[in-house]
């Protein structure tokens, strides 16, 4: 189950970082359906059983994602428009994380993991940005162009697969640098 | 709790769900079309240099008579103006580009000068043909300023059918169709001015 919910938060991950103003976007979305979410199953949770928290989870989840979807069709459409696709798909990753048991660890635990996903999805927005497009933060403000780093990107890093392959990268330097600093020293054998 | 309960608990929650939603969708409906309308003009007008014109083009569309032509079809014409005078003509117009239907927005001045050409729908190669879809876009640009008399009519084609222009690397058709429809375009306009320019002229 834990995979399958890993691989399903794999897809905004990939899907909806183009940019960094898009990553920030999908996060704050994100971030403001699982709250709402979280908020209100936690009385329903111990009182119903079964299939009927299931329904219940789903009927919640998919009406905080279509509430949210219309938000942001009303304030920030065309964000919406790029990424309808990702927001949709929140609603299904609610039902996952709850059967997951996400929200039944501590609070303090559930807080850890959001912000790290958080700020994974920023970083990956902000590094795609940059070697994709060569700005950083273009989209932020109406009045701040961004900040333009090369004149002209790679355009892979602007496709999935270059998020696939930046996401690789960025897990074989996580493996180096944790196994730098916690190998033991190697013995010599006689 | 017992069955019951939860199944009424499970009951008002879809009921609270979809009513949410529905008053939600209603309430913010004409702010979204507004919106969409907004983007949708912002996205055919920037074809126009910004400060052109002060009207609403899109509010105002032209009724096209005749509108099949040698090598396009024009599906749409709409009239810029500034202060009462009409400084630009915009005509939609659809020809068969390689893979597909290519629509092309034209926007044309009073003296019947490209001002600017923006593709609105394609199905071209990417990579190749597909070039024509980016925005903005440099093979574009180079009809801005040409009319239907500079260059003269055989000057209308590509440097490969003895023309003046240059095509999109490995995209022969997919250029010719452009070409081909931006010389109708201007053929177009040159005789029905006119009616296209309205009476503010």
């Amino acid at each position: 189950m834990r995979r399958t919910v890993s691989l399903l938060m794999l897809v905004p991950l990939l899907g909806a970082t183009q940019t960094l103003s898009a990553a920030l976007g999908i996060t704050l979305m994100l971030g403001a359906v699982l709250g709402a979410f979280a908020i209100c199953m936690s009385p329903l949770r111990d009182r119903l059983t079964g299939t009927r928290t299931l329904l219940a989870s789903l009927t919640l989840a998919a009406t905080l994602t279509s509430c949210a979807d219309i938000v942001a069709q009303r304030w920030f459409l065309p964000w919406q428009q790029a990424s309808a696709l990702y927001i949709g798909l929140l609603a299904l990753q609610c039902v996952a994380l709850e059967y997951s048991g996400l929200f039944r660890e501590p609070i303090a635990a559930i807080f850890k993991r959001c912000t790290l996903f958080a700020a994974l999805m920023l970083l990956i927005g902000g590094l795609r940005e940059i070697l994709g497009h060569g700005s950083l933060g273009r989209g932020l403000s109406a009045s701040w162009q961004g900040l333009v780093v090369f004149p002209e990107g790679l355009h892979l890093f602007t496709l999935v697969p270059g998020a696939f392959v930046l996401t690789g990268v960025l897990l074989a330097a996580r493996q180096a640098w944790t196994r730098r600093h916690s190998v033991i020293k190697e013995t010599h054998r006689p | 709790m017992n069955r019951s309960a939860s199944v009424v608990t499970v009951v008002l929650l879809a009921l609270v769900g979809v009513s949410a939603t529905y008053v939600l969708q209603r309430s913010s409906a004409p702010q979204i079309a507004s919106e969409q309308r907004l983007l949708d003009s912002r996205k055919l007008l920037d074809v126009l240099p910004s400060g052109y014109y002060d009207n609403q083009p899109l509010e105002q569309p032209l009724t096209l008579i005749d509108s099949s032509l040698r090598h396009s079809t024009l599906s749409g014409g709409y009239r810029a103006t500034r202060s009462g005078q009409t400084v630009a003509v915009l005509l939609r117009s659809r020809s068969e580009g390689y893979a597909g239907t290519l629509e092309l927005l034209i926007a044309i001045d009073a003296n019947g000068r490209v001002l600017g050409v923006k593709t609105l729908e394609q199905r071209e190669t990417p990579g190749l043909g597909g070039h024509i879809g980016e925005w903005p876009n440099s093979w574009l640009q180079a009809f801005i300023g040409k009319s239907r008399t500079e260059p003269t009519d055989a000057g209308w084609a590509l440097k490969k059918d003895q023309g003046q222009f240059d095509q999109i690397a490995g995209a022969t058709i997919t250029s010719r169709a452009a070409v081909n429809a931006i010389h109708d375009a201007l053929r177009y306009f040159d005789e029905h001015r006119a009616l296209l320019l309205g009476n503010g002229q």
